[in-house]
């Protein structure tokens, strides 16, 4: 009665079980998985993925990628993926004030660019540990 | 894993150790356990000849040396395998990607996508990233790679090209940043991880993607076997549909045959790209998925191109100690004989000293 998650990273896989509901941060908005969803392919963004088991959610920071569902195996390939549990929440707090001034400050295009993602990134981490 | 100052001191011993095997001749005094530093070399044959306590301490202090060079390989040799794990783990992802990413281009094919990381751009600048090691003793790795470099650099100077450099692994960036515009350098260490490769990759798409370079090329040492890899350049953005889709994955294995440790290069085939089923649902339009696809594709590749550089640079570091320690076998066998020599000439001298005295008092 359950999608088998697999989430992998380029140097390990992050995540190997069985869940009942997924909530996934593609890049054009939330979106629920559950079992028996027809195949789908969606780029996501840099953000919280949500695992149910049971009645436990799991949030897990993504750092961008993409997520292909076919015959209830949902196949996650991300940059990088980070479980709450591993973050802490002050850390989390400081560097998304730090990434925030960076990012004001930022003038060339490069560090603009640069600035954006660590910010998403931060933000992604905190929003993982206070919900 | 080494501190400071006894890679230092292993430094010295060995350059004490490799001049005399360049020269091919023989060298005095630089005796590792008393720290004294390398003596040049001096051929055997116009050199006083040595007392036999001198050629004891000097087989003697040879042997030391060789004692670290053998280890230095075994160290080399188990590093090697764990870089080989290290390459199967990322498996998974790759082969996965290559057949999503295989299977989009292929849906895509007949509609011109143009990703801004697939689009050619006119070059007038290019960013060069180097991959050496962190360390020496690995015989010809480094100076290969960098020679390489600087021929590469040369090249596009000659065009009118301007070259911005990324140096990963210290060596490279001792050399490069007296001499030309390094932007960024990084270490590269013994295993590379995502978590090094991800940065780097998230740098050098910035760097493009903002225009502050229109081509990124890579030069990193393709390991073939353990005596031989290659320093080869290879265009990394924009990337290439053509380059994704036809690249097989191929992965270094450790051998141990007949008791000496070995390096294997083994391809596991192309992986076949993804037939989706007819009622895939895209969330998004298939192009804006790809260009989610791609950097994580660059990413990958990043981090294999620094996996396949550390395993040529142990390889190239087994071979160097190897010959090392096969030249210190050699060098005691020599001192040896030559003591014994001298040894039995002083036995001679003696005992016929003896007889002569004998026959002249018989007399």
């Amino acid at each position: 009665m359950s999608i088998h998650i697999s989430i992998i990273a380029p140097d390990r896989t992050v995540w190997d079980a069985n869940a009942e509901e997924v909530i996934l941060p593609s890049s054009t908005g939330q979106l629920g998985i559950l079992k028996g969803h027809a195949p789908l392919l969606t780029a996501l963004d840099i953000g919280v993925m949500r695992v149910r088991v049971d009645r436990d959610w799991t949030p897990i920071v993504l750092l961008g990628g993409f997520a292909e569902i076919e015959n209830d195996e949902l196949t996650i390939l991300v940059n990088g993926a980070e479980e709450a549990s591993q973050i802490d929440r002050d850390q989390a707090q400081r560097d998304l004030e730090e990434m925030t001034v960076k990012f004001n400050e930022a003038t060339t295009n490069k560090e603009r660019i640069e600035a954006t993602q660590n910010l998403r990134k931060a933000r992604a981490r905190l929003q993982a540990v206070s919900a | 894993m080494y501190r400071p100052a006894l890679l230092l001191a292993l430094c010295a011993a060995a350059s004490a150790f490799q001049a005399p095997f360049l020269s091919s001749s023989s060298f005095r005094g630089a005796s590792l356990a008393k720290g004294v530093t390398p003596a040049a070399p001096r051929a055997r044959a116009c050199g006083p000849m040595m007392g036999i306590k001198e050629l004891r301490d000097r087989v003697t202090s040879v042997k030391n040396t060789k004692k670290i060079t053998s280890a230095m390989r075994l160290v080399a040799a188990a590093k090697v395998r764990r870089a080989q794990d290290a390459v199967l783990k990322t498996r998974p992802f790759s082969e996965t990607l290559q057949k999503v990413l295989g299977g989009l281009i292929q849906r895509l094919k007949k509609d011109n996508f143009d990703s801004p990381l697939m689009t050619e751009r006119a070059v007038k600048k290019v960013l060069l990233v180097i991959m050496t090691g962190d360390r020496g003793l690995c015989g010809g790795y480094n100076s290969y790679a960098i020679k390489k470099a600087e021929g590469r650099i040369r090249e596009l100077l000659a065009q009118n090209i301007e070259v911005d450099l990324v140096t990963i692994g210290n060596k490279g960036n001792q050399y490069f940043k007296k001499r030309y515009n390094v932007v960024n350098s990084y270490t590269i260490g013994n295993s590379p991880t995502a978590d090094q490769a991800t940065p780097i990759a998230q740098n050098l798409l910035a760097t493009y993607l903002a225009g502050d370079a229109d081509r990124v090329e890579l030069l990193y040492t393709k390991f073939t076997s353990l005596i031989s890899s290659e320093p080869s350049v290879r265009t990394m953005l924009p990337l290439s549909p053509t380059g994704i889709e036809a690249e097989g994955d191929e992965i270094f294995l450790m051998t141990s045959k007949d008791g000496s440790f070995g390096v294997e290069r083994a391809s596991s085939g192309k992986v076949e790209p993804q037939q989706f089923p007819k009622d895939m649902i895209f969330e998004q339009d298939p192009e804006q998925i790809l260009s989610a696809i791609l950097p994580l594709y660059f990413n990958g590749q990043i981090l294999r191109q620094m996996q396949e550089s550390v395993a040529s640079e142990l390889a190239a570091r087994m071979t160097a100690m190897q010959s090392a320690s096969d030249n210190a076998s050699d060098l005691i066998r020599d001192l040896t004989r030559q003591m014994n020599r001298q040894r039995q000439a002083a036995i001679t001298q003696e005992i016929s000293e003896i007889v002569a005295g004998a026959s002249s008092g018989a007399n």
